[in-house]
């Protein structure tokens, strides 16, 4: 493939392109881009002939004359007593919070006559602040999961409860007569108060029982890591809202990473440009996939997950050559082989900030390096007086270790285990190949699963128990830094299954109680005080219970520890090919493999969607011979897996990044082939990242649906050649550097001659003006809005056949540019949704008028006048609008039904959709406004996208009020309208992004004996 | 329009809402603070009819409903289609009665649609509200007639209580 010819780009040499594809200009992705409706699509997964045609023809003329005149009888169904507080269209909300592994987050769920149809976040929550990621948001989904488990199940038949109860209460008198010896439960984390409670309970009941906690994605590299370094399993919470310079080893903090929402919205905190001179963070990120913290980052390193304990030992000896007091590390340089003077100009950066320094290490690196980073945190905040981490450790909650596990297979092995419980947990999919869980299962004689689907584990065990999901709960959680707050259900259990808390007390006492019943007791003696019903009243409210939050411990280094540490690190790293592994970002562990909206939500980084792919970097994939799609087989040690290749630009090299998640077998329709399993590949001594691998070629091509070069925007069509010269007006960026000197490059960017309309102009100046305002600088590409937008206006899922058409139907989409050299590109991301254009052009071209201008600025969709022209997509130029080509809805189980929002109308076919600034929420502002007899101000109005964003990067509301968020942003120098110059007056507009690189360092850097210079 | 379905139970709201005098939101309680003006649960028919015509046979149905818990069937009789959404608080709050719409609703022995309830029809009134307009306190009183002074009430009422209906299509169409 020839290199396209760039011409000349206007904007300081900065190139940018959305994909390899795009880069090279190959034919496949000009055709791609010069349709926007790919042709040769007619049917829903079926091929349309002529016969099939003119039976279709034939059925609808037969049918033309006998439809009835009148409309069907509808009924009304009101209560029988109705519920005191409901009336029937206003929608209630409700705190609760949801449990995640060791922490918890606290939400706020819309509920529509007791129904629950949107999760949003508790902004009184440590964990949340008020936002939700787009994982979160997607719990909805998964409590409507028409795949979830309903009944009690022996083998594959279907029992009664209360035989479920029999048959424990005997198995139990058994086991108590020998303490629990033969007796073993395997869990999840164990997190709440509650849930504790039991669980010590159950270790009185059954002393010599093996109660066991595993999470596949777990940060118990982090705990060991502190316990060396302090003798206490601590986490490290970082103060990003005071750190000036960041330096992250290998942590996804604003993704995947622990804390991922709560560290966005602290971090952003620093980087919005409110002050920028003065306040602007800088952000060192070496890692070895490419993350969406890598992508936010000013300098980015790429080296393989194991050597990046390497690194730090480098760096180390450089701090402490130029002065850091680190006074356990021995002097002395050692020999590495990455970049000195990235490693030079780091050190520099990191002792000469006054304003504090942080160094955060991510959960796949041993704990030998998060003991060294302890160490050297130590040692920068002494230097600079500011102390950026604080160090926090549940101590009443059970963290999950690896340990439990090894030793909880070692007595399987041996027989000694009669019955086993898991409690939530699905090892089979899950554990350390090397332990082959499915075979010590089999040998159990008595197991019994409990879960919310019949999954991998639950197919291998004698009897299955549905547990209820946590919107249909009575429970309690605790969150990292423990804070607690109770989970109180928003719908009665669908299935009538038993929650988690339920079926412990079950286990341990023999006799049912109910969730409400066990929570209030575990609550009685904390809530001291006012009386316990009213101090109980006023937790459930607020969702919160802030008086819990545990202080910070004051800690101690062991000089021993972190010179043991510091050896670890130094020793030299295994060269050769690595495999990464890392948590989907959509799916995470697995748990979401089953939700439509995440299987469709494209990946931030890769764009790819319903699949997983071997990641690998352009130039890995050239040593290996491989091009995209192509299937490869990874060996290691003795189990093979295949799954095709992507080529994803910026990672580390000789590394395969594997997602997580997918490949799973029994979880429901939407997991059902949906990428691979690549767990068979992980064992315990390498759970994050392991050499010893192979890679074979197969030979075979995958199809992979990816929506990075679907709606181009605007580009083959108008401007040929000019592409390079269009995309950095599309984003704009720049230093901080250039941006002191230029502040108003932003604008300046594009040339045009003064925009005036053919037409008279209609005048804005009365009212409410909705605007929009999207802050480039604090996005991190997350994608909780699109997800949030999907559950707020009920878009649909469409299957990855699909998407691989460029049919996906989100509203707001995450554009990710990459920019600079196919090997170590920078990132950007920007969130595009219907721009509601002054001028729209879609407007004009509707020949039924079917979207309109609103008075308020609004441009308005009408679904029911709509035929389906789609010449309104064609004239928009942002490539926003969004059509329905089948029924999307008509197979949808009545159980997802239920999640859908009542005040958002359900599409049919052949209409046509896009973003509408969430006029029902605005509506719905306006007559509650209206009824108070008041007028709307800044903050009534919050659009889906703009609540959950966890860095506040969406800004939303009325441009007609000179004080509203909105306008002050817009005013702001930074602030650029996209494709300005087509005269179509959008209201939503973006601030450019600047980054804040170093001065003395080269803009990016990669490590290993590489000597291009780009 | 002079759709009259036949009810599950003959409920007559010439009888109660007309000679008895009961006011429209007695039942129907939703209609000031939301957007549905919400048919009545078993219960309040129950509030009365547990001790007044205990064994009238028209009743019947919904004292069996009442004892076992399910919910009385009523037929649906004013409907906008899926795609328009209307908000009763709007309207009541501002001084349009019920009678605008629904007619004269305390002289029905059935209930009969009597307006057109088509989007022409509404936006009749929305772009001049002026003649559908009454002192809030009058709203649920059906017989009242607009007097001569009708125009500068409306004029002023409008004034006063902000009273701008959306002509726009995001209005009603979400």
């Amino acid at each position: 493939m020839k290199k396209r010819d760039t011409g000349s780009s206007t904007q300081g040499g900065r190139q940018y392109w959305r994909s390899l594809d795009h880069f090279v200009g190959s034919a496949e992705y000009n055709e791609l881009v010069q349709r926007e409706f790919p042709e040769g699509t007619l049917e829903l997964g079926q091929k349309l002939d002529r016969r099939k045609f003119l039976n279709l023809m034939g059925a609808s003329l037969a049918l033309a004359g006998l439809t009835s005149c009148r409309r069907p009888v509808e009924k009304i169904i009101p209560y029988s007593v109705a519920p005191e507080s409901i009336i029937p269209g206003i929608p209630k909300h409700f705190a609760t919070s949801m449990p995640f592994g060791h922490d918890a987050f606290g939400l706020v769920v819309e509920s529509h006559e007791g129904r629950p149809t949107k999760i949003e976040g508790n902004p009184q929550h440590p964990s949340t602040l008020g936002s939700a990621s787009a994982q979160i948001q997607a719990e909805i989904l998964n409590l409507y999961d028409p795949d979830r488990s309903q009944v009690v199940l022996r083998g594959d038949l279907p029992f009664r409860w209360a035989d479920f109860v029999h048959h424990w209460r005997g198995l139990r008198e058994d086991h108590l007569t020998d303490k629990g010896a033969r007796l073993a439960i395997l869990s999840g984390a164990v997190n709440g108060p509650t849930e504790q409670r039991l669980v010590a309970e159950f270790m009185i009941q059954f002393p010599q029982a093996i109660w066991a906690t595993w999470e596949p994605v777990n940060d118990d590299n982090i705990l060991q890591g502190m316990f060396e370094a302090y003798g206490n399993r601590l986490l490290p919470e970082a103060r990003f809202d005071r750190a000036q310079r960041i330096l992250s080893l290998d942590d996804d903090f604003l993704n995947t990473g622990t804390a991922a929402l709560r560290n966005s919205r602290l971090f952003a905190a620093r980087r919005r440009n409110i002050d920028p001179v003065k306040h602007m963070n800088r952000l060192f990120v070496v890692e070895s996939g490419y993350s969406l913290t890598g992508a936010m980052a000013d300098h980015r390193l790429a080296i393989p997950a194991s050597q990046i304990g390497p690194f730090l030992a480098a760096l180390t000896m450089r701090l402490k050559k130029q002065g850091l007091d680190l006074p356990v590390i021995p002097d002395g340089e050692i020999s590495t082989h990455f970049d000195d003077h990235f490693l030079d100009a780091l050190t520099k950066d990191l002792l000469s900030n006054i304003d504090g320094s942080l160094i955060k290490v991510g959960r796949s690196q041993p704990p030998a390096v998060h003991t060294l980073a302890a160490a050297v945190n130590e040692g920068l905040s002494r230097g600079h007086g500011i102390s950026t981490l604080k160090y926090i450790h549940d101590s009443k909650s059970s963290i999950p270790a690896s340990d439990h596990l090894l030793s909880l297979t070692e007595s399987l092995r041996e027989g000694k285990i009669d019955t086993l419980i898991l409690l939530g947990s699905n090892p089979v999919y899950t554990a350390p190949a090397e332990l082959k869980f499915a075979e010590l299962l089999s040998s159990v004689p008595n197991t019994i699963h409990v879960g919310s689907h019949r999954d991998e584990s639950g197919q291998q065990c004698h009897w299955h128990i549905p547990t209820a999901h946590f919107l249909e709960c009575w429970g309690d959680t605790s969150s990292l830094n423990g804070t607690l707050a109770i989970t109180q259900p928003l719908i009665k259990p669908l299935f009538g299954s038993k929650s988690k808390i339920e079926l412990i007390n079950l286990l341990v006492t023999g006799v049912e109680k109910t969730g409400y019943e066990l929570v209030r007791e575990s609550w009685r003696k904390r809530l001291k005080g006012e009386s316990f019903d009213k101090a109980w009243r006023r937790v459930v409210h607020d969702g919160v219970f802030p008086e819990s939050a545990v202080k910070s411990y004051s800690v101690e280094l062991r000089p021993d520890a972190v010179k043991e540490a510091f050896s670890k690190c130094a020793q030299p790293p295994d060269h050769g090919l690595e495999i990464y592994f890392q948590p989907s970002a959509s799916l995470y562990d697995g748990r979401y493999a089953n939700n439509g909206w995440l299987q469709e939500n494209p990946d931030p980084m890769t764009k790819l969607t319903w699949d997983n792919a071997a990641l690998v970097s352009p130039e890995t994939a050239q040593k290996l011979g491989v091009k995209n799609e192509d299937i490869i087989a990874i060996s290691h040690h003795d189990a093979t897996v295949e799954l095709p290749v992507w080529i994803q630009p910026g990672l580390a090299s000789d590394t395969i990044v594997l997602e997580l998640g997918y490949g799973r077998r029994n979880l429901g329709r939407i997991a059902q082939g949906s990428g691979t399993d690549v767990y068979p590949l992980r064992r315990s001594d390498g759970l994050y990242f392991a050499s010893e691998v192979k890679v074979a070629v197969t030979g075979r091509k995958g199809k992979l649906a990816c929506t990075q070069d679907h709606h181009g925007l605007d580009e083959e069509q108008l401007a040929r050649q000019a592409i390079q010269d269009r995309l950095p007006m599309i984003v704009r960026e720049a230093t901080l550097s250039e941006y002191t000197k230029h502040p108003n490059f932003a604008r300046e960017r594009v040339e045009h001659p003064p925009l005036e309309s053919l037409f008279e102009e209609q005048n804005y100046d009365e009212g409410y003006q909705w605007g929009m305002a999207i802050d480039l600088n604090v996005c991190t590409g997350c994608s909780a809005c699109s997800i949030a937008c999907q559950s707020e206006n009920n878009i649909p899922v469409v299957g990855k056949e699909e998407v691989s058409r460029g049919r996906e139907m989100h509203w707001i989409r995450l554009d990710r540019y990459f920019s600079g050299s196919q090997e170590d590109p920078e990132v950007v991301f920007q969130p595009v949704g219907c721009q509601h254009c002054e001028n729209a052009p879609c407007e004009g071209v509707c020949p039924v008028a079917a979207t309109v201008h609103d008075e308020e600025g609004l441009n308005t969709m009408v679904y029911n006048r709509c035929i389906g022209t789609r010449y309104c997509a064609n004239n928009c130029p942002y490539k926003v609008r969004r059509f329905n080509f089948f029924n999307y809805t008509k197979e949808l189980p009545e159980i997802v039904q239920m999640a859908m929002n009542p005040d958002v109308t359900m599409r049919f076919r052949g209409v046509m959709e896009k973003c509408t600034y969430c006029v029902q929420r605005i509506s719905r502002s306006k007559i509650v406004a209206k009824n108070e007899g008041r007028e709307l101000k800044d903050g009534d109005v919050v659009s889906a996208c703009q609540q959950t964003c966890p860095t506040d990067a969406i800004v939303f509301g009325n441009l007609n009020d000179p004080d509203s968020k909105v306008s002050q942003l817009k005013m702001q120098n930074l602030n650029y309208e996209l494709l300005a110059e087509l005269n179509v007056q959008p209201r939503t507009s973006y601030l450019a992004k600047l980054r804040n690189p170093f001065e003395e360092m080269k803009t990016s850097a990669k490590s290993e004996n590489k000597h291009h210079d780009h | 329009m002079g759709y009259r379905p036949k009810q599950p139970v003959p409920y007559s709201h010439k009888l109660h809402a007309g000679d008895l005098g009961i006011d429209c939101r007695y039942c129907h309680v939703g209609v000031e603070v939301g957007p549905k003006a919400t048919v009545p649960p078993t219960q309040t028919c129950m509030n009365c009819h547990a001790l007044i015509k205990t064994d009238s046979e028209k009743l019947q149905l919904v004292r069996d409903r009442w004892k076992s818990g399910f919910p009385m069937p009523w037929v649906r009789v004013h409907k906008t289609p899926d795609y328009a959404y209307f908000n009763h608080s709007a309207h009541v709050k501002v001084g349009v009665s019920c009678r605008s719409c629904h007619g004269r609703v305390d002289q029905m022995e059935e209930i009969m649609q009597v307006e057109r309830l088509s989007m022409g029809w509404c936006l009749e009134c929305h772009r001049d509200p002026a003649p559908h307009l009454r002192p809030v306190s009058e709203v649920t009183h059906l017989a009242w007639e607009p007097g001569p002074d009708q125009a500068t009430f409306a004029l002023q009422t409008m004034a006063t209580r902000n009273i701008t209906p959306p002509t726009d299509c995001s209005g009603c169409h979400r």
